[in-house]
């Protein structure tokens, strides 16, 4: 163990090479949980954090909110079916934000959410013109009391207050009473306009078996598909993070051939001195453990400096630009991966170390 | 050579690891570069292949279609600006159509005039002549979307028939399809049955003759500050969405494709740093150092023609089927851009390897040591 430290600290020239590949490995895969991070954050936090046990959406539908129609009677009738203890209207719509002192073209995208059934800290009710927003707003200067334009007709709403974890599909929400939501469409997205006493989902809590109540619902309605609040989160359309995931997959096993190339380079340098190591009494357990702390101590450092590396990128870009967002979470558990990669890239050299004869590796060697 | 491909054979694992890293390397970057293309080809191909030379955006609409809505005085605004030869109605929803048995989110784009918003060149078929008919991305003809297809708007069960396709007209990364205003709003009459055409979400407009697309964009955007007129190609271009995914692969890709060379060029450089010895002896021997450098190159050259060679052949694989949502394409432009350019890489990667080799003195074999380390 001593003779790996000495030699990390003697000669760390020898070492340079497969140092900065692991940096750059370090790198790509802190960009790349970044990446899925940014593209999942907020995705589907609207619909995780409804207090309701389920949501109704039409059949054809998808489970997906944008798409979904629910008819005034269809409403109606998921209301009276047995088990429903009450329902909500659940809409909404993509528009575009003006935020004060912004140039006329400066917007950011915003979905104004109508709700009836309060959930995640919202008020029973709101006051007309007002709004309770998503607190990612807080990071464009958005506070208590700015009025936020939204849509073509820059229907203004004043800011009441913050809620936490409520986004979708990775765009901040501003919240509404349903028949503000009406209104608002009306004015900025005519051709969205819903039939009168329509609704895009409906939120359903429950007093028995919520499977039992949404299997009712649909026996009724015939046009529906009701589902758990978290099986409609699940459905929220993944925007990337998935294939990203698989990226990230790949470059640990990258990291993990490059770490094992060239491990099994700098093992076959020292054949000789593991050979005289083993012939004074040296045990292969003792060698093999030396080429670990070389490689455990090298993916740190790299490690390291990938992350400062990976802040200041998070920290260098402008907002609005490339969704990136890199929590303590995913920075640990991609230095764990980068970590992981280099044992078992290093572990490749376990197999050389055991074959090392003591006799013929001096023998070579003098 | 000999020399050269017998040290690949007695040092399989090595070279077989190197190997197997520039394939990987090279597999993920084809890959991630195809899921880029795809990405904008299906996310905007729609807008960048259409007839109309400008489309006019509401700001609001952040240069997507179906957020836009222009109103009745930006219409007029943008028919009164010198330089518009003529404009036409453009809309967009997405609405839930059964394909192959298969309901999917799809969107819709319907024109008033169908070369100011319709589809651009048909691979197959024809425009719609009667309601009812549309034209679909040939890209989805997997999922039903062929010529004489009938697929139904759900849950009406309004039936819409495919009377042509066009490459690459994809919206959203969902099946598209363009028809007719009137058919446009039977669909959008499935949703709301009091729903009209009388606002669109995007005007196509043509330039008068001596007017260039620029010029007219420029004054568009200046007769209203609410007027986001843009070219076909910087509509597509410019989209938010579209900026964001580039961003992101840019980024990537450049540092897959730094990692790439800089593994090839350790790996050669650690490898004739261990051998020194041998080539010192060689070079004595009367071993012209062009031959050790070719031996070299050789060397450099099957690593990668196999890494690349097996990045390639794994990438055909993966690009017959999907990704997620994705259809991958095999476009042999791409793979070919980014094969040469690991090749030039790989091989200038060798370079300091090179130098090392051409600075051996044979005369070193005398000393009994080599050069020293």
């Amino acid at each position: 163990m001593k003779l790996a430290w000495k030699e990390l600290q003697r000669q760390p020239a020898r070492f340079a090479s497969a140092a900065a590949i692991l940096f750059l490995l370090g790198a790509l895969l802190l960009l790349l949980s970044g990446l899925v991070e940014g593209l999942q954050a907020n995705t589907d936090s609207l619909l995780r954090s409804q207090r309701a046990d389920l949501v109704v959406f039409s059949k054809t539908a998808q489970k997906s909110i944008p798409q979904s129609l629910i008819p005034a009677d269809v409403a109606t009738k998921i209301a009276g079916v047995t088990g429903v203890r009450s329902t909500g209207d659940l809409g909404l719509i993509q528009l575009g934000g003006r935020l004060p002192e912004a140039g006329p073209r400066e917007l950011i995208n915003v979905v104004v959410v109508g709700y009836d059934q309060p959930f995640a800290g919202l008020p029973d009710t709101i006051d007309p013109g007002t709004t309770w927003v998503d607190s990612t707003l807080r990071a464009r200067g958005v506070r208590v009391g700015t009025v936020v334009r939204v849509g073509a007709a820059q229907t203004p709403l004043r800011v009441q207050g913050f809620l936490d974890d409520v986004g979708f599909q990775t765009q901040p929400t501003l919240f509404v009473p349903t028949d503000v939501l009406d209104e608002i469409v009306a004015a900025n997205k005519p051709d969205a306009v819903l039939p009168p006493g329509a609704t895009q989902a409906v939120v359903v809590d429950t007093s028995s078996s919520p499977k039992t109540v949404a299997l009712a619902i649909d026996r009724a309605t015939g046009s529906t598909v009701t589902v758990t609040r978290d099986a409609a989160a699940d459905a929220v359309p993944d925007t990337g993070g998935g294939v990203l995931q698989q990226i990230i997959g790949l470059t640990v096993l990258i990291a993990a051939a490059v770490v094992a190339l060239f491990f099994a380079l700098l093992t076959g340098e020292r054949v000789g001195l593991y050979g005289v190591l083993k012939a004074i009494g040296a045990r292969n357990r003792a060698i093999f453990a030396a080429v670990m702390t070389q490689a455990v101590v090298l993916s740190l450092i790299a490690g390291i400096a990938a992350a400062i590396v990976a802040v200041a990128f998070e920290a260098a870009l402008p907002a609005d630009s490339i969704p990136f967002v890199l929590t303590p979470a995913r920075l640990a558990t991609s230095l764990a991966l980068l970590l992981l990669a280099s044992v078992i890239g290093a572990s490749f050299s376990l197999r050389r170390v055991l074959r090392i004869d003591p006799a013929s590796a001096i023998g070579t060697s003098t | 050579m000999f020399l050269a491909l017998r040290e690949i054979r007695r040092s399989k694992v090595r070279f077989g690891l190197l190997i197997a890293a520039v394939a990987l390397l090279s597999f993920l970057i084809l890959f991630q570069s195809a899921i880029q293309s795809s990405l904008i080809r299906q996310f905007v191909g729609g807008v960048r292949n259409q007839t109309a030379p400008v489309l006019v955006f509401n700001v609001d609409g952040r240069r997507f279609p179906q957020s836009s809505t222009i109103d009745p005085s930006i219409v007029a605004k943008v028919a009164a600006t010198t330089g518009v030869a003529t404009t036409a109605r453009i809309y967009q929803g997405t609405f839930p159509i059964e394909a192959d048995r298969t309901t999917a989110a799809t969107t819709v784009l319907g024109y008033s005039d169908a070369d100011l918003g319709g589809p651009g060149v048909l691979v197959d078929g024809r425009l719609p002549r009667a309601r009812g008919e549309v034209v679909a991305n040939a890209g989805n003809a997997e999922d039903g979307f062929t010529v004489g297809a009938t697929v139904t708007v759900q849950p009406s069960g309004l039936e819409l028939r495919v009377v042509g396709v066009a490459d690459d007209i994809g919206i959203n990364v969902i099946p598209t399809i363009f028809t007719t205003a009137d058919t446009y709003l039977t669909v959008l009459q499935t949703r709301n049955p009091a729903a009209t055409l009388d606002v669109p979400n995007a005007l196509g407009v043509s330039p008068t003759k001596g007017t260039t697309v620029s010029e007219l964009t420029t004054r568009l955007d200046r007769a209203d500050d609410t007027i986001d007129a843009l070219s076909r190609s910087d509509a597509a271009d410019l989209n938010p969405g579209i900026e964001s995914i580039k961003q992101s692969f840019t980024v990537i890709l450049v540092l897959f494709g730094l990692v790439v060379p800089l593994v090839c060029g350790l790996f050669f450089l650690i490898l004739t740093f261990q051998k020194v010895n041998s080539l010192v002896l060689l070079r004595a021997l009367g071993a012209p150092a062009r031959r050790l450098v070719e031996a070299l190159m050789v060397q450099v050259g099957f690593v990668l023609v196999v890494g690349l060679g097996i990045a390639v052949g794994g990438f055909a694989l993966l690009a017959r089927g999907k990704t997620g949502s994705l259809r991958l394409s095999f476009d042999v432009a791409n793979v070919g851009f980014w094969v040469a350019l690991l090749v030039v890489l790989g091989f200038a990667s060798a370079a300091a390897s090179i130098r090392r080799v051409l600075a051996i003195d044979p005369n070193q074999a005398t000393g009994g040591g080599g050069i020293g380390r």
